[in-house]
This record gives C-alpha cells, structure tokens and sequence, in this order.
C-alpha cells in the first residue's frame, strides 16, 4: 500500500500529541467536547496503525517502515523508528486498548476531565514510542514518558490511598531506569572507544551487531533487566502492582496491565537479548526460576485475595512469569508464545479490569465478600465477566490457551520438569478464577447488593461497546491465532539466531 | 528438541465433498443453534427449544449417514474420512491443524452420542417446561453436542484436547445452571477443578508426544511412536509415562479413582444432563481416549496394568458406595463410575472391544436409567430422596417399564443389552490370563444388581412413603418425555443381540478389527475360538448365576411388583449388623473429607501464607529501602536549596562520574 510518501510511524506516535495540544485549547466547561475529541484522536491513532498492516511484510528481516533523522549528532543521537512484526502487534494492542479506555473513562471521570484526556493521550504517545524507537537514547525518552501521566493519572484519578501507591510506583519504575540510562550510556561509550566514533553508538541496529566485552555485558544486561523486570512485573519486584493497581482508576488499571507491563516483556526481547547476548545465556537459569516461582506464587496468592482488583493484578504475576518463561528458555515455540501471551493477556486482563470497573461504578466496592448472585440481576455483565474468566483460565479456543500452551511446550522441550511444575497452575487458575466468579456471580443476591437497589443495573451501551471488541478479539485469537504467529515468527527467528537458542524451524 | 522425522502425508482425500459437508454439518448445526438460542432464545419463551432440538435431530440424521457409510457400506475404506479445514497454529515446527476424522471407531461413538443426545434434546422440552431459564439450557446442551462432537471427529491430539475441555465446560455451565442453589455453584467448580488436575497429566503427555516424534497427528503419531519404541530411540519407560499421563486426563474426564469425587456432585444438574453428559457420553471420553490411543498403550503392559487396576479398583469402590446412597441420582451416578470401572477394567486387560461394545449399551441404558429417574422425580414433586418414595409402580406405569428394562440390562440379564457387553468383558479378562480381573467383576455384578434393584425396590414397590400432599398429584410424565424412555428401552433390549452376536466375533468386532488391529496382534495371538460348550459356556453361566442371585436378594429386601414385599426390619437389622461397612460406605469412603482437609484447609493455610510473605517481607523489604532512602534523605536536606540549576548541576555531575568511573574500570 503506498501512502504518499507519509512518515507513518511518526504520525502514530505524534497524533496523539496533536490531539493532546487541541484538547488543551478547549475550553473547560466544554466536557462533552473534551470527551470525542479525545476518543476521535485515539480512534485516528488506531486507524493509521491498522495502515500499517497493508504494506507490511512478514517474512522481511529486520525493520520496516523505518524513518531516521539527525537529533543530537555530536552524540550519533538519533531519531529512529521502525516497525518489526513483535513491535507491530503490540502497537496495535496499544491503540486498541487506548481508545476502549478513553471511552471506558467517559463515564467514571468527573473531575479534571481535560488533565485526564491529556495525560491519556501523552501516555499514548510514550507507550507506541517505545515499541518503535530504534536509538537507545529515544527509547530512553518514550520510557520515562510513560511514567509521568501515568504518575498522574493514579495520583489524581484514583482512589483513597493514591499517593501512596503511586509514588511507590514511580520510585520503583525510577530506580530500573535510572540504572539502565547508566547502562545505555556505558554501552554507548564502549562502542565510541571501539569504533573511535559516535556515530551509531545509539542506533540499535548497530549496536546489536556488536559484540560487547562479557563483564560489560553482565552488568548492562542486569540494570536492563531490572528495568524491564520491574515493568512485567517479575517475582520478586512485583509488589508494587497490586498497591497501584488497587488505586488506580479502571481505564488506568486497563493500560497498566494491557501495555506498560508488556514494555517490560518487549524490551527484555528487543534489547536485553540482541544486546547482551552472553549476559542473557548467563543469567537464563535464575530467571527461569523465577518466572516459574512467579506462575505459581502469583496463583496462589491470588486465591486468598478479598479484593476483585488485586486478584486480577496477582493472576498478571502469574500470567506474566509465562512470558519470562518462554522468553528464557530460548526456543522458538516458547518464544512465540511469550509474544503471544503478552498480546492475550494485555486482551483479557483488561477486560477483566473493565469488567471489575462496571461493578465499582455501580458498587464502589470491589469486596469478593460482599458481592454475590449478580448472574440473576444482571445477566449479560455475568455473561461478560464470566466469558474474560474463561478466557483467563487458558480456556482453548479463546486467546489464552494458544500463548500459554506454546510456552508450555517450549519448555517441555527444554526441562520436562520445568513445564511440570508451570502447568500446576492450569488447575491453580481455574480454582481461583471460578472461586471468584462463583462467589460474585452465582448465589442468592447478597445483602450488600440488595443494598444497592436499583443502581445495580446491566450494562449499558457504551459499556458494550468498550467490552464487545474484546470478545470478539479473544475469539478470534483463539481460533486464529496465526494472525499474531505470522507475524512475529521473523523477529523471534532473528532473536534466538542472535542468543544462539536452538533454531529448528524458527526463520520461515 | 524433537526428534524430527519427516511425517507422511496422511490426509487422505476418500469421501466426497457431500461426505465433508455433513461432517462440517455436525459440528456447525449445534453451534449455531447455541449462538442463535444464547442470542434470541430469551424472546422464544415457551419455544426456546425450537432451534436447538431440530438442530440436533439434523445432526442425528447426518450422522446416521456417516455412520451408515463408515460401517456398514465401508463407503471410506478401513483408514476412514479424514480431511483439514485449516491450520490453526502455524509455531515454526510446531503446527497444528483442524483435521477431521471419521473411521469405524468415531462412526461407533456418533452411534451414541448422536442418538442418546437427539432423544434427551426432545425429553428435555418436557422436563424443562415450566424452568424460566430453558433457553440457556438449550443453548449450553447445543454447545456440549458441539464439543462433544468436535471430541469424536478430531484427527490429532491438540484439537481433541480443545474438544475435552470444552465439554468441560458444558458440563460446569449444565451442572451449575440452577446457580442460585451454592450446591449447584460448588459441584460445578468442583467438576471443572478436577477434570483440570487430570487435564493437567493430558496436556503434559501432548507436549512429550510433540517433543518425541514432532507431530500430534493420530495416524502419524500412531505409526512413528511405537516404531521408535521398536528402533531402541526411545526407552520403554518414556512410552510407559506418556500412556500415563494420558490416562491422566482420561482418570479425570471419566471420574475413575482417585478423580471420581466429582461425578456424583455432579448430579446438582438438571436430570436431562446427567443422562447425556454425565452418564452416556462426556464420561465415556477417557475410555474413548484410552482405546483411541490403542497403539500407543499396546507397546506399554504397565501403563495397561494401571489401567486395570484403576478401573477394577474404581469398579469396585463405587458399587460398594451406590448401595447406600439415598438420593436416586447418586445411585445411579455411582453406578456410572461402576460401570466405566467395567470399561477401563476391560481396557486394561486388552479387551478393546469389548469395552467399546459396554460402553455403548451403557450409553444406552444408562441414559435411559437417567432418563427415568428424572421422570420419577417429575412425578413426586422434584424430590430425589428414595426413602420418600415407593409404591410407584402403578402410579407411572411407562417410567416404571422402561425403568425395569433398563435395571435388567444393567444387572447383567439375558438377553439384554448389557448381558452381551458384560459377559464378554468378564469372559475375555479371564482368557486373557487376568483372572483377578475376571473374579472382582464377577463380585461387582452381584453387587450391581443388588443396588440396582434395591433403588427399583424402594422407588416403585412396597408401601408409599411419598409426601401426602405430594401423593395425590402423582402423575405420568407427558409423551415428550416418555417417548425418548420408550425409544431408549429398544436399544436396551436389543443393541447386545444385534451387535454382539455371535459373542466374540459379532458386528462391533467386525467394525472396529481395522481400528485396534494393531492391539490384536500385540496382546491376542493364538486366542482361542468362542466355545459356548467349553469354557465360554462356563464363565457365561457364572455370571447370569452371580447376576440373578443378586436380583433375587434385592427383591426379598427391597420388594417387586406386587409379588414380593419390601422387609425393612430385616434390611435395619443387617445395617446395624454391618454398621462399620455401612458408614463407610454411606460416607463415599471418606474421600470428600480428605480433599477437604487437602486442599481446602491446609491449602488455604498455605495461600494465606504465602500472601503474608508478600506483604511483609517482600513488600516489607520494599519499602524498608524506602525508607531507608528517606531516612538517608533527611541528613542530606542541606543539599536540597530548591534551585533547578544546582539539581541540573548535580545529574550532569552524577553521570560524569558515572561515565569515567566506567572508563577507567569497564572499558579498559
């Protein structure tokens, strides 16, 4: 597909700003206004993603649509994008969920409107900024980006103990970043001193083919990962999910676990491996185990949760291991699911935070305790949640299962005994993802929601429209899953060749 | 990684597009007519049946032809139909496809499947008549025939991995669909959880399958597994543990010890359910997996021993237990684990066939035993407890006849259906050398018809009991659901005869030798012929004799028509006599109370555990740095003058240091 010669990457990544910076000029009284401006520039933003798919060919190498230009030259700074498949699927994850959150928010924000539309949409523009920047240092700027509205947005918008949560949040991400700015920059000076030059010493396509010195690369790979392993979140830096996750408000909680975690997921792959190569075959066996430790903790200690979001956010613990897992066992299919999982479980879990949203706005509880025989009363929400709960539990035939269970077999094929202990958690899932439901959603109407009364209603339309997406794209998944497999079998190809993961089948 | 071989092009292109069509046409009736009933159904009122039941007797009528084609006119040769739809996942070397199958094996069990699932379609439009909520039930018993039909047509191992988790799924959305009642809600989750444990061994024997011979599909694997058993390129033991882990999932889907706690939960579920899902068809999966994987297992004696023993032991514990139950559904729910005790049992020893054969009378039987009970409970009021019943027999004169049929089907009596399968079950055991096989299952059909026909005794002879208000209002239950009884008591009487005559070598032999050939020629050389007046005569005598003996006790405690009276005092006096016994049987052995203790009480002391650890050491560590920092912040407040210029001054210094510490130390 020609488009004119448009540099589409950066109108993905800067429509959101645009609209940003025309929300600003709105006048404050103006809500409704504020409100489709907002959700139109996010529906721009996905439609120009979906351009992307035309002209896009998977079975090229390396980066497509790739746009470069002079930033800080004494430096070889520069500004670089380009779309490879991984980054292409989670862009469109990204502009998919941004405007069902955006619409998610029309209802449920009150106060600030026009802070909050902007902060949304800035978030935007840093999230579809790391998965696209190819020089270090502007992926640098796009990952601190994301921290400020998000800062933001649970600090203002949520609930009761924000400020706590959210600055733990901040610090937590600060502290990982802050370490892998040193690393950035250590690896930039070390390409400088071998090549006697700075041009490319942040390109990552030049770095990638450089062979760093095994002690720089042990240390570069550990502040990188602990960046990105703060983001997964990975056991054992995990605990500031829930806190956040608790406090935020639902669309915030939606972007939180739908993308920022998967920037960790996604720079571990882009970056940590390409880069430090040696680093990462040192360090994969403890981060095996500590993702199986999270899959099976985070289930676990999500069974005793008594609040809907923090169960959500410790089944994210678990979920998430899957994609560490798969990511360090170097192997294709593991691989493949890892990438897979991250789009899945950015699919369900928001729709599980939004299904969680519906309730608070009617409840403003999230008690497990309080709620019950909500299947009655409001059937097609029961129907909804009870379809994400399905879905979350690895049900085949809806997106889970497939990400999952290729993980899973990765991993047999790499430790019979690794995916043994991982697959515990099939059983673990269903036992508290159906514990939940059947307390909230079967039974007798409970006291604490007779109390509600009549604000105890069923969905209404625009709640539909945010969720019915997501149904169809968790079928769709599930039944096709190679439209996301097609599509990232290149850069994991690419991945493994350059960590030296066995390699059977990988490159088409 | 796996061993790669290059596999054969397996898909054959026999059977016409007509033939294709109509496989589709099985699989896409019933799930249209789940999306459309879910969709519209609400707005259908009394007519919420008026998709799903014509879109099953449709089913029913494709299916006839298939399996008319596949068995009778041999229209798609001995391999079967087999072709793909599409590939579904495309993993580098990992591929997956849509593939269906149709061979004599599938054909047998769309026999039943399709037959049991068209008549409970049409008993459920009476049965559900008056439940506001019919339109979801007709919609969740469409998507099970759906699943339950994609589980019999899958050509590899992954797509009847999905099949099997998704009747799992229509089995906790049927046995949870009164969610009001927490009984319900709980057997629901309960079904779900367990069939996951065994789901659990499933999925793992699927990714050791792929990883041994690189592909999931049924024929390819059948082939290149056992070759490499053959070829020493993998031990024994390997090929021991994947039948294993299978039979895993097969433990769970058709409650066999030590996975059979949820089966009789099971039974919080609309009757209509319990007689097709629970009883004819989802439960039979294991034993259709297990045989399906013939080839697999014949290379592996051990993994058949467990089989055996699995089956006898459960055979055995679940007689014990249905002979104390009240409740005329758990009856009848523990005699189903009974009776898929026979099937594993029969497995096991290598009789394939005749496993197959037993579980297709049961099918038939036992959904007609199902069928009635819930005519039964129809007529009394929705009351399920037995001792509030008796003296029906006249009262509702079809469900008592079909009832009666059914009982001496299963209790072993010639010339009905479950004599043939039984007998031969018990007779080819003991050929076959398993003489411990041949003498528990010889133990266990006394007890069958022992509890079979005390449940007859105390629902339909002697004295009532029933509710006196209730006693009045008795009545026979209306034609949709007596027809579906009548209609399955034909096949109770006669589908031993038709296909299990002459014994040993009878139409279900001939139809499934292609399938379990190989098995034959492992465990079966040299057998010798059928001989009625030799030692056939003999084992079939033995058990007719332990059956009628059985029946007639049972009728002098219990009571029969009106010839024989119940004797209370006499069935009071042998409980106090046998109180140890008894207890534990009354108690289901006590196995709920173990997971309860197991998983509930200590597994929640440990999850709360765990969570504690979360919050105070690893949170606490957390924010013990935090304040740490903060504390550290304090002393260094001098610093803090508030001008961004010095902060500007203080990162660009930092980095410096940074940046020549790392130079000096790294880059040299």
């Amino acid at each position: 597909m020609d488009l004119g010669g448009l540099p589409i990457l950066s109108a993905v990544i800067f429509t959101p700003l645009i609209g940003a910076l025309l929300i600003a000029l709105v006048p404050r009284e103006r809500e409704d206004l504020t409100r489709w401006l907002a959700l139109g520039t996010a529906l721009v933003t996905f439609g120009l993603s979906l351009l992307l798919l035309p002209g896009f060919d998977p079975t090229a190498p390396g980066f497509q649509y790739v746009e470069t230009a002079d930033w800080i030259p004494a430096f070889g700074i520069q500004y670089k994008v380009g779309v490879d498949g991984m980054a292409l699927v989670l862009v469109l994850l990204t502009t998919t969920l941004t405007w069902i959150s955006i619409l998610a928010s029309f209802g449920p924000i009150r106060s600030r409107l026009k802070e909050y539309m902007i902060s949304f949409l800035i978030l935007e523009v840093g999230m579809i900024g790391v998965f696209l920047a190819l020089d270090l240092f502007l992926f640098y700027i796009f990952w601190e980006m994301v921290l400020v509205p998000m800062y933001l947005i649970i600090g203002i918008w949520g609930g009761a103990n924000r400020i706590y949560a959210t600055l733990k949040f901040v610090l937590y991400t600060l502290v990982g970043s802050l370490l892998m700015l040193v690393a950035i920059l250590a690896a930039a000076f070390s390409f400088q001193s071998a090549t006697g030059s700075w041009a490319g010493a942040f390109d990552f396509e030049q770095l990638r083919g450089f062979g760093f010195d095994p002690t720089l690369q042990f240390f570069a790979f550990g502040a990188f990962f602990l960046a990105f392993a703060i983001k997964v979140p990975m056991f054992p830096f995990h605990t500031w999910l829930p806190d956040a996750h608790v406090e935020a408000p639902t669309a915030g909680s939606v972007i939180l676990a739908g993308v920022l975690l998967k920037l960790g997921g996604y720079g571990i792959i882009r970056f940590c491996l390409p880069l430090f190569p040696d680093a990462a075959q040192q360090w994969a066996p403890l981060l095996i185990v500590l993702s199986l430790i999270a899959i099976i903790y985070g289930a676990i200690v999500a069974m005793v949760q008594p609040d809907l979001k923090k169960l959500v956010a410790y089944s994210s613990v678990s979920h998430m291991g899957f994609v560490t897992l798969g990511i360090f066992i170097f192997q294709p299919q593991g691989m493949q699911g890892a990438i897979l999982q991250m789009v899945n479980h950015g699919i369900i879990t928001g729709a599980l935070f939004l299904c969680v949203g519906v309730l608070y706005e009617r409840t403003h509880d999230r008690s497990i305790a309080r709620m019950g025989g909500l299947a009655a009363s409001t059937p097609v929400y029961a129907a909804i949640f009870g379809f994400f709960m399905l879905a979350s539990l690895g049900l085949p035939g809806m997106a889970g299962f497939v990400g999952e269970f290729l993980v899973l077999l990765g991993t047999f094929d790499h430790s019979p005994i690794a995916a043994a202990v991982a697959s515990v958690v099939v059983i673990l899932a269903a036992g508290y993802l159906m514990w939940m439901y059947q307390r909230v959603v079967f039974g007798e109407l409970s006291d604490f929601l007779k109390g509600v009364g009549h604000h105890l209603t069923d969905m209404d339309r625009r709640e539909l429209v945010t969720l019915t997406p997501l149904v169809g794209l968790t079928l769709v998944l599930g039944v096709a899953p190679a439209l996301v497999l097609d599509l990232i079998q290149m850069p994991v190809g690419e991945v493994l060749a350059r960590v030296g993961g066995s390699l059977v089948g990988a490159a088409p | 990684m796996p061993f790669f071989t290059e596999a054969p092009e397996t898909v054959a292109t026999a059977g016409s597009s007509l033939d294709q069509a109509l496989v589709l046409a099985l699989l896409a009736l019933p799930l249209a007519g789940f999306g459309l009933t879910a969709l519209v159904g609400r707005r259908m009122g009394d007519k919420a049946w008026a998709i799903a039941v014509p879109a099953i007797v449709l089913v029913w009528l494709a299916a006839l032809y298939l399996i008319f084609q596949t068995l009778v006119a041999g229209a798609y040769g001995e391999a079967g139909l087999h072709f793909r739809l599409y590939e579904w996942i495309p993993a580098g070397d990992f591929t997956v496809e849509v593939d269906f199958g149709v061979d004599a094996l599938t054909a047998v069990m769309l026999i039943v499947v399709t037959t049991v699932g068209m008549l409970v379609h049409v008993y459920s439009i009476g049965y559900m008549a008056h439940d506001p909520g019919r339109w979801r039930f007709f919609a969740y018993l469409n998507f099970f025939m759906f699943s339950m039909l994609l589980l019999v047509l899958a050509d590899n191992f992954l797509l009847l991995f999905v099949a099997w988790e998704l009747v799992g799924l229509s089995s906790y959305l049927l046995i949870g669909f009164w969610y009001r009642r927490r009984s319900a809600a709980l057997a629901a989750k309960k079904a779900f959880i367990v069939n996951r444990a065994g789901d659990f061994g499933f999925g793992l024997g699927i990714m050791a399958i792929w990883t041994t011979v690189g592909t999931l599909d049924y024929s390819d694997v059948f082939q290149l597994l056992p070759a490499q058993v053959e070829s020493g390129a993998i031990e024994g033991w390997q090929m021991t543990g994947i039948c294993l882990l299978l039979f895993a999932g097969a433990i769970g889907k058709s409650a066999q010890f030590p996975l059979h706690v949820w089966l009789p939960d099971a039974m919080e579920g609309p009757t209509p359910v319990s007689a097709l899902i629970h009883a004819a068809t989802m439960v039979n999966a294991g034993v259709y997996l297990v045989a399906r994987a013939n080839p697999l297992f014949a290379q592996s004696p051990e993994a058949l021993l467990v089989v055996a023993l699995v089956g006898t032991f459960t055979c055995v514990m679940a007689a014990a237990i249905a002979f104390t139950q009240k409740d005329i559904k758990r009856v009848l729910a523990y005699s189903t684990l009974s009776q898929l005790g026979y099937m594993f049992m029969a497995l096991g020893v290598g009789a394939f066939v005749p496993a197959i054969f037993h579980l297709v009378t049961h099918g038939f039987f036992k959904g007609l035993l199902f069928l009635g009970s819930g005519s039964v409970i129809h007529a009394v009021h929705e009351e399920q407890d037995m001792d509030r019943m008796g003296g029906l027999w006249r009262r509702i004169g079809i469900t008592h006849v079909t009832m009666l049929i059914g009982s001496l089907a299963i209790a072993g009596i010639p010339p009905l259906a479950g004599f043939f399968s039984k007998d031969e079950i018990l007779g080819e055991s003991f050929k076959l050398g398993f003489g411990w096989v041949w003498a528990i299952g010889i133990i266990v059909a006394v007890m069958t018809a022992l509890y079979m026909f005390r449940l007859m005794g105390k629902t339909f002879y002697g004295p009532s009991n029933v509710d006196p208000h209730t006693e009045p209002r008795i009545h026979e239950s209306p034609i949709s659901m007596t027809g579906p009884l009548m209609l399955l008591a034909v096949p109770s009487v006669l589908i031993g005869f038709a296909l299990g005559w002459p014994p040993e070598s009878g139409l279900i032999h001939q139809w499934l030798a292609p399938v379990f050939h190989p098995l034959e020629e492992a465990l079966h050389h040299g057998a010798a012929d059928y001989q009625l007046l030799g030692i056939d005569g003999f084992l079939l005598g033995a058990s007719v004799a332990v059956s009628a003996v059985g029946m007639v006790v049972a009728w002098r405690l219990f009571g029969f028509l009106s010839t024989m009276a119940p004797r209370p005092a006499l069935v009071a006096s042998l409980t106090a006599r046998l109180n140890g016994p008894y207890r534990i049987s009354r108690d289901k052995w006590y196995f709920d109370d173990l997971n309860h203790l197991l998983f509930v009480r200590v597994g929640g002391a440990v999850a709360r555990a765990l969570w504690w650890f979360d919050v105070h050491v690893i949170d606490g560590a957390v924010n013990g740095v935090a304040s740490l920092t903060q504390g550290t912040g304090h002393g260094l407040r001098q610093i803090q003058t508030g001008r961004v210029q010095n902060y500007a001054l203080g990162i660009a210094g930092g980095l410096l240091v940074i940046a020549v510490g790392y130079l000096f130390i790294v880059a040299r």
